[in-house]
């Protein structure tokens, strides 16, 4: 059984969990993602997925709700993405759901870029802020 | 640019330059002078406004979440990822190279502004990283573009030109006069790009247009930088400096006092001579008929000097060319390719051929990156085609000509008028690549037609042919100011125009063919200085400096694979380029079943006009059938044999340069043919014999018919390696056809020819040599004797025959000499006065007949006894040695009498026995499987003289097919036509059997003149006779036409 991460955000690194409990499944990634080195940041999170999707749940839903991310941030962003894109080509059922605040177009638009990018179900999910 | 990457370039700038402090003046100037290089007026102003617009996008609403301000320079997460669009839309679209130069332009940008913000740096870090730019080459060119401090550039894909040494470890360095600022060349290697960038003030140029300062430019293959002061920098200065690390060979390559006399007697080459080493591109250079392939031909090995010497590494190349095997490459000016086989295969069947070491991916990379080095990668799976059916460039097919010799990396390479027939912009291509060549440590020696001025200027030395005489050897330029001297020129120190750099190498053979002029001041047609007197002044003007002698042994590059391992390279190699011809498949695939079809169809006649039922027996056509088959197997065989070799001639030149063996090469061939013939025999057995109905006979015919259809392919092989042009061939064809109908047996009797040629009582000499008369006399006796109704009965057949013969035509024929000959004797008896001579001669005559018939006879008859054949001569005859003749050829006649009644007896047995088992069976089994015709042919039905006298001997003409053959020879297998069987070295032989088998002799025997090109040699020598004489009886032929003619040869 893979071990679930679990990493605490900070300022400039967005809180992770991936928690393949087959109770309580739980795949996000949510705050602020401005790493001082993205690569060193995302690279144990990457070789996670490749471990998980070798035996995947029956499905997987990936949350992100992020607040912010830089330019370097978003290219390992999208190789998660890709990763999730393979596994949903190996015909396993995945959803990503992109939340952003409703106010937010600069994040919306974020989302909908990648979701003409990558192909893989893609939910768009606004939440309102107080 | 397509205007989809060109939105997808103008949206990534424009994100690039609204970060931060906004778009700043200089990145828009910088953006404006970029698009004016891309695109028309119009155009520029549309992008230009779309740049502005994207780039000074009001942010605000969107910005509205950023609360604190250390948030506000940050860059939009919407524009992080839309980068990330681009730059995969682009990665689909561009190649490497095409990426590498986005990337330079997107820091030049930045540069232009100098404003180098993190965010514009991540941004453009990564669009490198999704473009997959490695970490080393990405900083390389930030640096290089950012930079001017050379420790940020001490990489070693740096070049600095500079006129001071430069202190920097790794860079390369090239030395100039005086120069304001630096160039800075740099190399990205993973897409083979050269940029550069001028730091100075100066003007400089490239390729003739002015290089501003800090501007980055692409510096193509070919291109030059022009200093102020100094000699230009040339790419391939550029690329020799980066390709330095490869290590060099030492050569020297000494020419000396070569002369060459042409066989008839013309000379060729006067007293030539040069010296270089490795590194060196050299050129030969002349008019049309000065030499300049007869020097390549010398220097090649492939003609012998008749005096003077080429030493390699002081090996002397004539003497001792085993030592240099493989250390010569040779690229004729001819195309060496497969038109049939792709641009990959071609390079990858030639590499198989030369590195028998290599496994088989080892070779799959050396071809990819040669085609790579060679810009050929992109187009490896297209067919190379032919000149009238272009597949590929002019331009592309000469390089993959040189591609086929670079393969191997030959130390030294002649290439003979590389740019013959390409557009200006190929030639300089293809002599770019000859330059880089050498530059990796070659010598490079190239035979050049009418130079463009900057190819003529790549050449390190010149060699100046004028009709056979060495009038030049040195540098180019210098050529040009020395012949310029010598004529007495105003500038003659200025070889190249001052203002553009361009050389006229024309201006040489102005020079050198300046004719006289008459008191009336016109031209006429005599020479100024004479080639010769061209040669004194070069001799006592200029000195040969030849380069020291190395001792080393010259690398050799050849490692041929084994014959047989040959063998299977041009096996497959030959298949494939078959395969890939799908017009020529079908062809050979269909031709013979539609012959086969359209004959028989034809000829399926029924003899009852009517009846609808087809009988065999009755169709009168069926040894025409036979003997057309064996026209259709003999012209088909021919034809599709006929331009192999004449096709692949240039090819098996060069082959015979690399000293690939010939025997593999043609017993892949052979091979090949075979097999097609034995699928083509095969369809045309199954469908003309089913349509005609030859019965249990198919194996038979096939293999007849593909014997035959083999001996053809011998033939046609040999043809096509004996003539240069298609259509000599294909007028051999006939030629060689007709005699093989003439004489086949079927059209004209044998017995009926002229008689100087014929052979009574057997088959005529000629005829014996032919393949269609074997293949018929096979497949007819076969047919005849093996069907399955005469097989019953053959025997018996035999025996009657045999018996018929001797009762009713022999014995009566002998005992007519007897008789005459006692007439005579008792003539010469009665009355001494009568002509005793002729007497005594037709007695002789007579006699000698009955001796040798009796004899014969004897020998293999011992059931009748004769005791007086001794006393069968004049001096013995008498009426009692006639008596006792007589009684033994009455004894003769009875035991004939006997055997004939025997056998017809037992024959009659069996066709009642057949009668009373099934009354229709004789019948049926004789119309299905004998045929009417055919059993007059072989039992020579209409023969009106069924015994003929000859030699004293009495000829059989009577039913040949059951004659026994002359046995008289132990090693004559000649017999008469349609023997049933054949007599050879003591054995008998099945006459079906024996022929087959003399057609496989005849075809292996045409394999020893295929291989030592007898047929050629004699075309030749033939050739030479008859131009000879004709050149002296027409001697209006002048000299130096006679030497272009002898050297086009």
């Amino acid at each position: 059984m893979l071990q679930p991460i679990r990493i605490q955000g900070t300022d400039d690194t967005p809180q992770v969990i991936l928690d393949p409990n087959p109770d309580n499944p739980k795949f996000e990634i949510s705050g602020r993602s401005l790493p001082e080195d993205v690569v060193a940041f995302y690279e144990p999170i990457l070789e996670w997925l490749d471990e998980y999707a070798k035996n995947p749940l029956p499905k997987t839903v990936f949350d992100f709700k992020l607040e912010y991310f830089n330019t370097a941030s978003s290219k390992l962003l999208l190789d998660i993405l890709l990763k999730l894109e393979d596994m949903y080509d190996d015909g396993h059922d995945v959803l990503v759901r992109w939340h952003y605040p409703e106010d937010d177009e600069d994040m919306q638009e974020a989302g909908e870029e990648y979701a003409d990018i990558v192909e893989v179900p893609f939910e768009q999910v606004p939440y309102s802020v107080d | 640019m397509s205007e989809e990457i060109l939105n997808a370039l103008i949206q990534l700038f424009a994100i690039i330059a609204k970060q931060d402090q906004g778009l700043h003046p200089k990145e828009l100037e910088y953006i404006e002078s970029f698009l004016t290089q891309q695109l028309g007026k119009e155009a520029v102003e549309k992008y230009l406004e779309e740049f502005k617009r994207k780039a000074t996008e009001e942010d605000i609403k969107k910005r509205r979440r950023i609360k604190s301000d250390k948030d506000k320079k940050l860059t939009l997460v919407s524009d992080s990822v839309r980068i990330l669009g681009i730059c995969r839309k682009i990665n689909k679209t561009l190649n490497r190279p095409q990426k590498v130069v986005v990337l330079v332009r997107l820091f030049e940008m930045v540069n232009a502004s100098r404003q180098f913000t993190p965010q514009r740096m991540a941004i453009i870090n990564t669009v490198a990283e999704v473009f997959n730019i490695s970490k080393e080459e990405y900083e390389e060119i930030r640096n290089f573009v950012i930079s001017d401090k050379i420790e940020d550039l001490d990489y070693d894909s740096i070049l600095i030109v500079d006129d001071q040494p430069v202190k920097c470890k790794k860079c390369k360095f090239i030395k100039t006069e005086s120069l304001d600022g630096q160039i800075i060349i740099l190399r990205i290697k993973s897409a083979e790009l050269y940029f550069l960038r001028y730091t100075g003030n100066e003007n400089i140029f490239l390729n003739g247009l002015p290089i501003f300062n800090n501007r980055i430019y692409l510096f193509p293959t070919g291109a030059t930088i022009k200093l102020p002061k100094g000699k230009p920098i040339y790419y391939s200065d550029v690329v020799a400096k980066f390709l330095a690390e490869y290590s060099t060979i030492r050569l020297s390559f000494d020419v000396i006092d070569i002369h060459y006399r042409f066989p008839g007697g013309d000379v060729g080459l006067h007293r030539i001579n040069f010296s270089e080493s490795q590194g060196k591109l050299v050129g030969i250079m002349g008019a049309s008929g000065s030499g300049k392939t007869t020097l390549l031909n010398v220097l090649t090995g492939i003609y012998k000097p008749t005096s003077g010497q080429v030493l390699v590494n002081g090996i002397d190349l004539h003497k001792d060319y085993e030592k240099l095997e493989g250390v010569l490459g040779y690229i004729p000016q001819d195309d060496l390719l497969i038109e049939e086989l792709t641009v990959f295969d071609n390079l990858y069947f030639n590499a198989l051929l030369l590195f028998k070491d290599k496994s088989k991916s080892e070779i799959v990379d050396i071809v990819n990156k040669t085609l790579k080095n060679l810009g050929l990668y992109e187009i490896r799976h297209l067919k190379v085609g032919n000149i009238f059916n272009k597949l590929i460039s002019g331009g592309q097919r000469k390089r993959l000509n040189i591609a086929l010799e670079l393969l191997r990396e030959p130390s030294i390479l002649f290439v003979d008028e590389p740019t013959t027939g390409l557009s200006s912009r190929d030639s300089e291509n293809v002599m770019d690549l000859l330059r880089e060549i050498a530059l990796k440590g070659k010598l490079v020696i190239v035979v050049i037609h009418q130079p463009s001025s900057d190819i003529y200027k790549m050449f390190d030395s010149m060699l100046i042919l004028d009709t056979g005489y060495q009038v030049y050897y040195g540098n180019p330029i210098e050529a040009i100011i020395y012949f310029k001297t010598l004529d007495n020129q105003v500038n003659a120190d200025v070889g190249e125009c001052p203002v553009c750099g361009t050389v006229r190498p024309e201006l040489i053979f102005n020079i050198l063919e300046a004719k006289k002029v008459d008191e009336y001041g016109r031209y006429i047609d005599e020479r100024k200085v004479s080639p010769q007197k061209w040669s004194e002044y070069f001799y006592t003007l200029k000195k040969i400096e030849r380069v020291p002698t190395v001792h080393e042994e010259p690398k050799k590059t050849l490692n041929l694979p084994s014959k047989f391992k040959q063998y299977l390279i041009f096996l497959v190699r030959d298949i494939k380029a078959k395969l890939n011809n799908a017009q020529y498949v079908v062809l050979t695939m269909t031709e013979s079943p539609i012959l086969a079809f359209i004959l028989t169809y034809l000829i399926r006649y029924i003899a009852d006009p009517n009846s609808n039922v087809y009988v065999f027996y009755d169709n009168e056509n069926i040894p025409p059938y036979i003997f057309m088959s064996i026209v259709v197997a003999l012209f088909l065989g021919m034809t599709v044999s006929a331009e192999e070799i004449f096709r692949d001639r240039k090819i098996l030149k060069r082959e015979q340069f690399l000293n690939l063996s010939r025997g593999s090469y043609l017993m892949a061939k052979i091979t090949i043919l075979t097999l097609i013939s034995a699928i083509q025999a095969f369809e045309y057995v199954i469908i003309g014999n089913s349509i005609l109905g030859v019965r249990g006979m198919y194996f038979i015919y096939w293999f007849a018919l593909f014997s035959t259809f083999v001996f053809a392919n011998m033939l046609g092989l040999n043809i096509s390696s004996a003539f240069n042009s298609a259509v000599t061939i294909y007028v051999m064809i006939p030629l060689l056809l007709i005699p093989q109908m003439v004489l086949g047996g079927a059209m004209f009797s044998f017995s009926k020819l002229n008689h100087k040629i014929s052979t009574i009582g057997k088959v005529p000499l000629v005829a014996e040599t032919m393949a269609s008369r074997w293949a018929y006399e096979a497949l007819m006796v076969y047919q005849y004797k093996n069907n399955k109704f005469e097989r019953i009965f053959f025997n018996l057949d035999k025996a009657i025959s045999d018996a018929n013969y001797k009762q009713v035509h022999w014995i009566p024929a002998l005992k007519d000499h007897l008789n005459d000959a006692l007439d005579a004797w008792e003539d010469l008896q009665d009355d001494p006065e009568a002509n005793v001579d002729s007497l005594k001669q037709a007695i002789k005559d007579d006699l000698l007949l009955l001796y040798n018939e009796i004899k014969e006879e004897l020998r293999k008859n011992k059931h009748v006894t004769f005791n007086e054949l001794d006393k069968l001569n004049l001096q013995d005859f008498d009426d009692d040695v006639y008596q006792k003749t007589m009684d033994y050829l009455d004894k003769l006649y009875s035991y004939y009498g006997q055997i004939f009644f025997t056998n017809d007896s037992k024959k009659e047995a069996i066709k009642a026995y057949m009668a009373k088992k099934d009354p229709g069976l004789y019948i049926r089994l004789r119309n299905n499987y004998m045929n009417e015709r055919l059993q007059d042919i072989v039992t020579n039905a209409y023969e009106k003289y069924k015994i003929l006298e000859y030699k004293h001997r009495l000829i059989r003409q009577a039913e040949p097919i059951y004659q026994d053959p002359d046995d008289s020879h132990w090693f004559g297998f000649r017999a008469h036509f349609y023997a049933y069987r054949k007599y050879f070295m003591g054995h008998y032989f099945d006459t079906y059997w024996f022929d087959i088998a003399v057609i496989w002799v005849m075809s292996i025997l045409l394999y020893p003149p295929l291989y030592y090109e007898h047929f050629r040699k004699f075309v030749e020598w033939l050739g030479k006779i008859n131009l000879g004489r004709l050149f002296k009886k027409l001697s209006f032929s002048s000299s130096s036409e006679g030497k272009s003619k002898a050297e086009s040869n």
